[in-house]
């Protein structure tokens, strides 16, 4: 499960980027007064524009940054207080996620599991599982470098999941990838509501969001400016698509 | 944990073809290479020189006054050479500048008038500066010409050379070889190991940190439960290393040169390099090369975190590599030696305390406190780093 309540984040801007962003402002607000829930066995969608701060919220739900204020659960333990024992239980995704070029696929998997502290027979078990599941057997002794696109996001996925996380975030996973590989990520995320997992995924691609999500916010400017059901928003709709929807509730809050 | 992270990132950073030439290949082959050329072409241009037949104008009335008969009976063995008699000075300063001659001697028409006389009989030699070994030959044959022509003088004269010759110095030198040696390799020694302890903590840190943030790795390492300081001295471990090896490459790379292809031909060298490289020698340098890469790293990895690029990180590091380099200079100058004021100086005690260690002059006080010295700044890096590796805006691209 993880609580967000009333996050905010500021980044310091230097001289540098006042002049690039024509302000005189000495921070920028990235996310204001955010607050939501998600459930396990349910996926939430973060919807935003480009630049409306899901990144950094998905950012700060993984520990990588820390909210200027309010706070995060994750399993009901605050990840400023305790963060790495908060990161035990997150999975965290991105499109965008590099791996170890020079390391092979084995070696990337074991490394994570180590870093994660679990058990050898615990890693052996779910590496098969993974290995078997994605399809990755024939690759595992090759050197990332040499791996195509799509073999790489499922070392992605497999270095994701190693530790079995209860808490999943996929930001903008499927960013950038074609569709035979986005559909791995697709399953990847059906798969991990099926576990009962808690997942949070950002995304700007409306026909996920439809398959996928159970519940959604959409962001904007760095505030939530809806939050609902997926079944509450596809009741209130006023335009005749998702994306027509989703167009009108940023518009509508510009 | 932080094992964990310094076998991953010393199995990748060797896997690194770039870290792997600049801390291995460069320094163990720099040296070898460098002395195999110097002394190779240095010895070349010495026998082409030697060998080289000088064209000598020698421009006089008689061709048979004592100066010419003198520089006749020069042998071979000290340059061949090809007497050409003149009469007179015209066209003479143009062959030469065109090299058809490359000296003339200028024997005024009194010389042996004056020889006879004890007098002092002045010679202009005409040469090209830039043909610097030229110049050397002329005065080797001059030395020798008045040598003999002094000796006549004294037989003439009845005369003793002692009496134009007070003083007879002999001097007697109480230094072994090994200081003697140790007082040279001394003062280069901490330029090997400030150059490459740099350049070898310089490419595994672009890689780990800068790499990091540009592959777009870093962000998932920065999601695992590992307390961020244990990554970071993880890495760091794995650059202070790097660095070590490769000064210490550089040293067997020198040593190697120097002994086994027998580069530099000194008599006894071997002798004394076996004296140096002692086990307890080695240890002590590699002691005093811990802090000393420890504070490389420390200074280098906030310029790594803060870099976007391998580009900028290289550009940053450059000038800093110029900077660090200042203190071995230090290490080179004569009369600045390890005391209770330089001990406290860091970079230039472990410069200094290194010459002391190879000359075997070192005082024990003196080197634990610029060894404390050393750790304390070298700590200081260390926390500098980490406060730059816990600042979000460095971290995230």
């Amino acid at each position: 499960m993880i609580q967000v309540e009333n996050i905010r984040k500021e980044f310091e801007l230097t001289k540098k980027q006042q002049k690039e962003n024509n302000t005189k402002d000495k921070v920028a607000l990235a996310v204001d007064d955010v607050s939501f829930e998600c459930q396990p066995g349910r996926i939430f969608s973060l919807l935003g524009p480009n630049g409306a701060g899901k990144t950094t919220t998905l950012r700060m739900l993984a520990g990588i940054l820390k909210p200027t204020s309010g706070s995060i659960r994750i399993n009901g333990i605050d990840i400023q207080k305790n963060p790495n024992e908060a990161k035990k239980d997150i999975g965290f995704l991105t499109g965008s996620t590099g791996l170890y070029e020079r390391l092979t696929a084995n070696e990337i998997i074991e490394y994570f599991s180590k870093l994660y502290g679990v058990s050898r027979e615990d890693y052996e078990e779910r590496k098969e599982n993974l290995y078997t599941l994605l399809g990755m057997h024939d690759f595992q002794d090759k050197r990332i470098g040499r791996l195509s696109t799509g073999m790489k996001q499922k070392v992605s996925i497999a270095r994701t999941m190693i530790h079995d996380p209860k808490v999943v975030i996929f930001d903008e996973p499927t960013s950038g990838l074609d569709v035979i590989t986005a559909e791995n990520i697709i399953k990847l995320i059906s798969d991990c509501k099926t576990q009962g997992k808690t997942v949070i995924f950002s995304s700007h691609i409306m026909s996920e969001v439809d398959l996928l999500c159970d519940d959604l916010a959409i962001i904007h400017k760095g505030t939530i400016v809806h939050r609902s059901s997926m079944h509450e928003f596809r009741e209130n709709m006023q335009t005749n698509s998702l994306t027509a929807e989703f167009i009108r509730v940023i518009n509508e809050n510009n | 944990m932080i094992f964990t992270i310094f076998k991953k990132e010393l199995k990748d950073t060797l896997r690194d073809r770039r870290t792997i030439i600049a801390m291995i290949v460069v320094p163990v082959l720099v040296f070898p290479i460098l002395l195999a050329l110097s002394t190779t072409v240095t010895k070349y241009f010495d026998d082409k020189q030697k060998e080289e037949v000088l064209k000598i104008a020698v421009v006089s009335e008689a061709t048979d006054n004592q100066f010419t008969q003198r520089l006749s009976a020069i042998p071979d063995s000290l340059g061949p050479k090809d007497l050409i008699f003149r009469q007179d000075t015209v066209g003479l300063k143009k062959e030469i500048s065109i090299d058809s001659i490359q000296l003339a001697f200028i024997i005024p028409a009194s010389f042996d008038q004056d020889q006879d006389s004890n007098l002092q009989s002045t010679i202009q030699v005409y040469h090209k500066g830039v043909n610097l070994g030229n110049k050397d030959r002329v005065k080797d044959y001059l030395a020798i010409i008045e040598n003999t022509l002094l000796q006549e003088r004294f037989e003439r004269l009845n005369l003793d050379k002692q009496l134009i010759d007070p003083i007879d110095d002999q001097y007697i030198d109480i230094s072994s070889k090994k200081e003697v040696i140790g007082k040279i390799a001394g003062g280069f020694l901490p330029y090997l190991f400030i150059i490459f302890g740099f350049i070898g903590c310089m490419y595994p840190a672009i890689d780990l940190f800068t790499g990091e943030k540009e592959r777009k790795t870093l962000e998932t390492l920065l999601t695992t439960p590992v307390p961020r300081w244990k990554i970071l001295i993880g890495k760091m471990m794995v650059i202070s290393l790097s660095g070590i090896a490769a000064a210490v490459f550089a040293l067997v790379g020198m040593f190697a040169g120097l002994r086994l292809f027998n580069i530099v031909n000194i008599p006894g060298l071997s002798a004394v390099i076996d004296g140096i490289l002692t086990p307890q020698f080695i240890l002590g340098l590699l002691v005093l090369l811990l802090p000393l890469t420890i504070f490389f790293a420390g200074i280098i990895i906030p310029a790594t975190i803060y870099a976007k690029s391998f580009k900028e990180a290289q550009s940053v590091l450059t000038p800093v590599n110029f900077i660090i380099l200042l203190p071995a200079f230090v290490g080179m100058l004569p009369n600045i030696e390890l005391d209770y004021t330089t001990a406290f100086i860091p970079i230039v005690n472990i410069v200094l305390a290194t010459k002391e260690i190879v000359a075997g002059t070192i005082d024990p006080i003196l080197l634990v406190i610029s060894y404390l010295v050393m750790v304390a700044v070298a700590a200081i890096s260390v926390l500098f780093s980490y406060k730059r590796f816990g600042k979000e805006s460095n971290i995230i691209s």
